[in-house]
């Protein structure tokens, strides 16, 4: 009712009827009012229920004083049900300004795709959303609250995320890497030095040994902690593949150093050409030196051979030697035909990085096909752009050699694909005798790469796997050398940076473990433990209009330079694509309520609360659904924009609804001409067959109201008036005397389609006006449909865990339909208003007090009168065979281990019989319905 | 005009819940429907020994049916489970007595399901003019010296 602007017929307020009543609940000592929660199962007998609630977590605790500065930042939007769909609500709301009790809550879902996708599971719908709102800096610390590296992976990330992306499956997946660089570059530009975060230093040192991605991951992680953390870098620059790997038209150098620092300000300390070895610094150095633990996070420093015949020929150079040379020394041996071969990043990067260095020619040499490339499809374009040269199913099988003893030419084998590999992958097999030559000068080879650990396992506490890669617990990163963990592609083998920074965390995580109480069991169980919420997996939103993503802007000055190739979104484009998101989670798991509430009265990590309470009388009142006229397209709901539902009509009327209570069509005009169709989905055979007793005086109300608002003609389609109510027929009198247009007869079709001048640009009303006989085409500019009132969706959900009876999709079914219209068929289970039937408020309301007061009448009498009809045993005759015990759906039957025989607990007994029915020996017997009788009256019924 | 057709007798156990409640629905909502079935009430289907079944045949009935809440509604929980269970053993005795299982009937007639519950009795009735009177009683020795009551086991 709080959703109604007026009622019928005395056209007084809703809201003045209904807000002192909830005042007055919600105020009352002796009413709590348990909101957000659900019914889950029921027993007990009348006087002595219990009924088990769960309280769904509303994330916000009882400090919460209703002041609204969380709705202010919450950045993710949702429509709102309370306004029909026809206002957004933020992820953090109440339903309505008047509700009690007036607190707010937060809807969760589950957790995003993009979020559980991510291998460091960076809250990304939060910065997504943030984003869309323009707060950049907010989205910038959701980001580094688990990435230190948002300018890095925002350039260079494989994003996973996107492939799951759920406006994937509608169009194209949010550019969800592209907007994480948006939001560092821009801090950039505003000149603007990110704070560390605040640490508070535990006295521990941890030393960790490589700067790359996992290293830096798990310095960071450790020094946020506390941990004074020292990382030795073997090179005379920090940054592992990144620096090494990744050429600078992809990743400036500037922007590495820039994020390398901030990690460094966390009070880490950076110890360059410090490699781990003789050479270098030793594990028991460090032990000496104090470090109570280390982490390994070595990489993959040694290229994969491809084992084939003239391999060792000069011009034949590993991709890792390769870039290196390009990326840390600015100088490198580059051929003039240069062949690379390999699908993956850093083939690509190779490719292009030869054709910056002087190459004139580069073929990219490739086993299987471009649909294969494990490469980022963007990067594989960039390099057909530059005009790099891609041959497909080849796989080199010799290196051959000219006359000085240089390299001339790539034997390959001629390949097709196979049947799929355990990567998914189809596998590339030979074409026997078929082969092709590539001319070429030099040969980067980028098949794979290896850990470079000869010095390392001479310590027989290190050991290889039979991929050549360092042994470590899978879920604890524990080497066999105590103190001593490993993380990082020299674990895992070559990966990706980000996959690398989650395998950086884990090992900063099961050092802090270590540290702290030890308990390296518990990080086996609960590391990689799912997470209890459901994935939104599964998010589609029928009628969504398709937006395109916004395309990456390239540089137009970069050419083949090392200038960076791709730039930042614009502002605007940035804010763009992230208004595609489908916010599919709800609430974002931003936290920028958190920051926004002085009471601290939100709490992210809320759980569900299941309690038991005692309760002698039940009342269940628990509404209606308006039909969904969707059912119904030939009235052309939720196509044509002006066809409204009523509910949505009653909020538009609202002085507080979404046009503030003014009745205009989608674009902002006053109607000249208003149609109200009756008995949308009511009275007819293939929806609702009840009439639902409402919609004509509520459809003569709307009737009033669009006269009254806007002078408007209104056409109402009926069936037949039905006005039963006091003051209703006389209420329809009023509305033929103002003047509104009665066509009696159902319509038949809304449509846009005109067939006559005047109907240009209107919604057609098509209906057979059954008084003149004849039909009817009547043009309006708003459509209201008076759908039916129908059972609430999970209606029958209720009934079976009240044990009430309702036929499937019908209303709650009462005792007696007149001797005892508030009853149920369990004693003190009672029903009021519209979930036992279609009525109006004066019914609603006097059923209540019915309810109430049948409710009262238990209380007040203190006992309850359980029927006789109970079974009993006869000792004589029991054989103690226990088959009553397996029948009894009660327990109510006790086995006397002294006297062998079965027994009734009388108090207990609801009286079913089934035991009377299964006993063997005949022993049992039912008060009231004893065999005698029931034989007598087959006896009877047959005589 | 009324014919000599066959009119098969039929007594139904009707749980007192559901079934009960449903044929009262039909009767309240004026649905028509033959009266060959006269019912008996019990609290619930699962309280149908399968003694008052025979006896009914033994003394003359043409058809029985039970009705009880939708698996699941029970009222008792899970009451109509044993009936579920019940009736398939006693349509193989039936069976081997000669009686056609066709002649019991077990059903599930929610509260609000007046008009399915005049169906089935509808649908029974017919069944059982099809199959013809059973005349168990008289091909039979008399019911007392049968004497079901004592000796039928139950299942």
């Amino acid at each position: 009712m709080a959703m109604f602007d007026k009622t019928f017929p005395t056209l007084d307020c809703a809201a003045c009827i209904l807000t002192p009543k909830m005042v007055q609940v919600g105020q009352h000592p002796n009413i709590k009012l348990m909101t957000l929660s659900e019914v889950e199962a029921l027993s007990g007998y009348v006087g002595n229920f219990k009924v088990q609630v769960r309280q769904h977590a509303r994330y916000i605790t009882a400090d919460c004083t209703g002041c609204g500065e969380c709705v202010e930042v919450c950045p993710c939007e949702h429509p709102s049900e309370f306004e029909q769909g026809m206002n957004q609500r933020r992820a953090v709301y109440r339903a309505f300004p008047q509700a009690v009790p007036n607190w707010y809550s937060i809807e969760k879902r589950g957790v995003p795709m993009c979020e559980d996708t991510c291998p460091i599971h960076t809250r990304t719908q939060g910065y997504v959303n943030l984003i869309a709102h323009g707060d950049y800096a907010n989205a910038l610390k959701v980001i580094r609250d688990v990435n230190p590296f948002p300018a890095t992976l925002g350039r260079v990330c494989h994003h996973p995320c996107e492939s799951e992306c759920q406006r994937g499956f509608h169009d194209e997946p949010v550019a969800i890497c592209a907007l994480k660089r948006f939001v560092a570059d821009w801090e950039d530009e505003q000149g603007l030095a990110p704070e560390p975060f605040k640490t508070k230093p535990n006295g521990k040192k941890v030393a960790v040994i490589g700067s790359g991605p996992a290293g830096l991951t798990a310095a960071y992680d450790l020094a946020r902690k506390g941990y004074g953390v020292t990382i030795f870098e073997k090179y005379d620059k920090p940054g592992g593949l990144m620096r090494t790997g990744i050429p600078a038209f992809r990743l400036p150098r500037d922007v590495l150093d820039r994020e390398i620092n901030w990690i460094l300000d966390h009070g880490v300390e950076l110890k360059l050409n410090s490699p781990l070895g003789d050479v270098g610094v030793t594990l028991d150095d460090l032990e000496s030196k104090g470090y109570d633990a280390t982490i390994l996070a070595l990489g993959t420093t040694k290229g994969k051979a491809l084992g084939i015949e003239g391999e060792e020929l000069p011009g034949v150079v590993n991709c890792l030697e390769y870039l290196r040379n390009a990326n840390l020394r600015d100088e490198v041996e580059t051929g003039k035909r240069v062949s690379v071969v390999g699908g993956g990043n850093a083939a690509i990067d190779s490719a292009r990085t030869a054709l910056r260095y002087g190459a004139e020619e580069v073929t990219i040499i490739y086993r299987r096909t471009r649909d294969e490339m494990p490469a980022i499809g963007a990067e594989i374009i960039a390099a057909e752009h530059e005009g790099v040269k891609m041959h497909f199913l080849v796989n080199p099988v010799e290196m051959m050699d000219g006359v000085d003893g240089q390299l001339t030419k790539v034997r390959c084998q001629k390949m097709r694909l196979g049947e799929p590999d355990e990567s998914g992958r189809r596998r590339p097999v030979p074409i026997e005798g078929e082969f092709i030559e590539v001319e070429t000068d030099q040969c980067i080879l980028a098949i794979s790469q290896l850990p470079d650990l000869d010095f390392l396992v001479k310590d027989e506490d290190f050991d290889l796997t039979k991929w050549a890669t360092l042994k470590a617990d899978p879920h604890t990163c524990e080497t066999g050398h105590a103190g001593v963990f490993a993380c990082g592609d020299a674990v895992t083998g070559p990966s990706t940076v980000v996959e690398a920074m989650a395998s950086g965390r884990q090992a900063a995580t099961a050092v802090d473990i270590f540290l702290t109480d030890g308990d390296m069991d518990y990080m086996r169980r609960e590391y990689h433990r799912p997470t209890d919420l459901p994935k939104m997996d599964n998010v589609r939103q029928p009628g969504l209009p398709t937006v395109k993503r916004e395309e990456i802007p390239l540089n137009p000055d970069a050419g083949i330079t090392l200038k960076e190739v791709e730039l930042a979104f614009t502002e605007e484009q940035a804010v763009a694509e992230a208004k595609r998101c489908l916010v599919c989670a709800g609430c974002s798991d931003c936290r920028v309520c958190v920051d926004a509430c002085d009471k601290g009265a939100i709490d992210h990590l809320m759980q569900d609360e299941v309690s038991e309470i005692d309760v002698g009388a039940i009342i269940v009142a628990t509404g209606f659904e308006l039909f969904d006229s969707r059912e119904m397209p030939r009235y052309g709901y939720g196509r044509y924009d002006n066809v409204l539902s009523s509910l949505e009509f009653e909020r538009m009327c609202h002085a507080s609804g979404p046009t503030e209570g003014k009745i205009i069509t989608k674009d902002g005009r006053a109607p000249e001409a208003v149609a109200i169709l009756h008995c949308v989905g009511s009275r007819d055979e293939n929806h609702l067959e009840h009439c639902s007793r409402v919609c004509c005086m509520y459809s003569l109300k709307f009737a009033h109201l669009v006269l009254d608002h806007t002078g408007a003609e209104v056409y109402n389609f009926y069936i037949d008036m039905r006005a039963f109510g006091k003051g209703y027929e006389e209420f329809y009198k009023r509305l033929l005397n103002e003047g509104v247009h009665f066509i009696r007869g159902k319509a038949a079709e809304v449509t846009n389609v005109a067939e006559l001048p005047e109907e240009e640009g209107k919604l057609i009303v098509i209906g057979e006006d059954t008084l003149l006989g004849m039909n009817r085409r009547v043009p309006v500019d708003m459509v209201i449909l008076s759908g039916g009132l129908k059972p609430r969706a999970d209606a029958d959900e209720l009934a079976r865990r009240l044990h009430l009876s309702c036929m499937q999709g019908d209303f709650f079914l009462e005792k007696h339909p007149k001797l005892a219209p508030v009853d149920t068929a369990t004693d003190g289970i009672f029903l009021a208003g519209a979930c036992q039937g279609a009525k109006d408020i004066p019914d609603s309301v006097a059923q209540g007090a019915a309810a109430a007061a049948g409710a009262l009448v238990l209380v007040d009498r203190g006992k309850v009168v359980l029927e006789p009809i109970t079974s009993s045993i006869d000792d004589e005759v029991c054989s103690g065979c226990k088959l009553c015990l397996q029948n009894c759906p009660y327990d109510a039957i006790e086995f006397d281990t002294e006297k062998k025989i079965s027994k009734i607990v009388e108090e207990l007994c609801k009286g079913c019989g089934t035991c009377v029915a299964g006993c063997p020996s005949g022993a049992a017997t039912q008060q009231g319905f004893e065999d005698d009788q029931i034989f007598a009256e087959i006896t009877g019924n047959l005589s | 005009m009324a014919t000599d057709q066959f009119e098969p007798r039929i007594v139904g156990f009707l749980c007192r819940w559901c079934s009960y409640t449903g044929a009262d629905l039909a009767g309240t909502s004026r649905i028509q429907y033959p009266p060959n079935m006269t019912p008996i009430r019990v609290m619930c289907s699962g309280r149908v020994d399968p003694t008052f079944v025979v006896q009914a045949f033994a003394e003359g009935a043409d058809g029985v049916m039970i009705a009880g809440c939708h698996p699941g509604d029970c009222h008792y929980d899970v009451g109509n489970y044993r009936a579920m269970r019940r009736v398939p053993m006693l349509k193989n005795l039936l069976e081997q007595f000669g009686i056609s299982p066709e002649r019991l009937m077990l059903t599930w007639v929610s509260a609000s399901e007046g008009r399915k519950f005049a169906a089935d009795v509808v649908t029974f009735t017919e069944t059982l003019r099809r199959l013809g009177p059973l005349n168990f009683a008289g091909e039979t020795k008399a019911t007392d010296e049968l004497n079901l009551k004592e000796t039928a086991p139950a299942v």
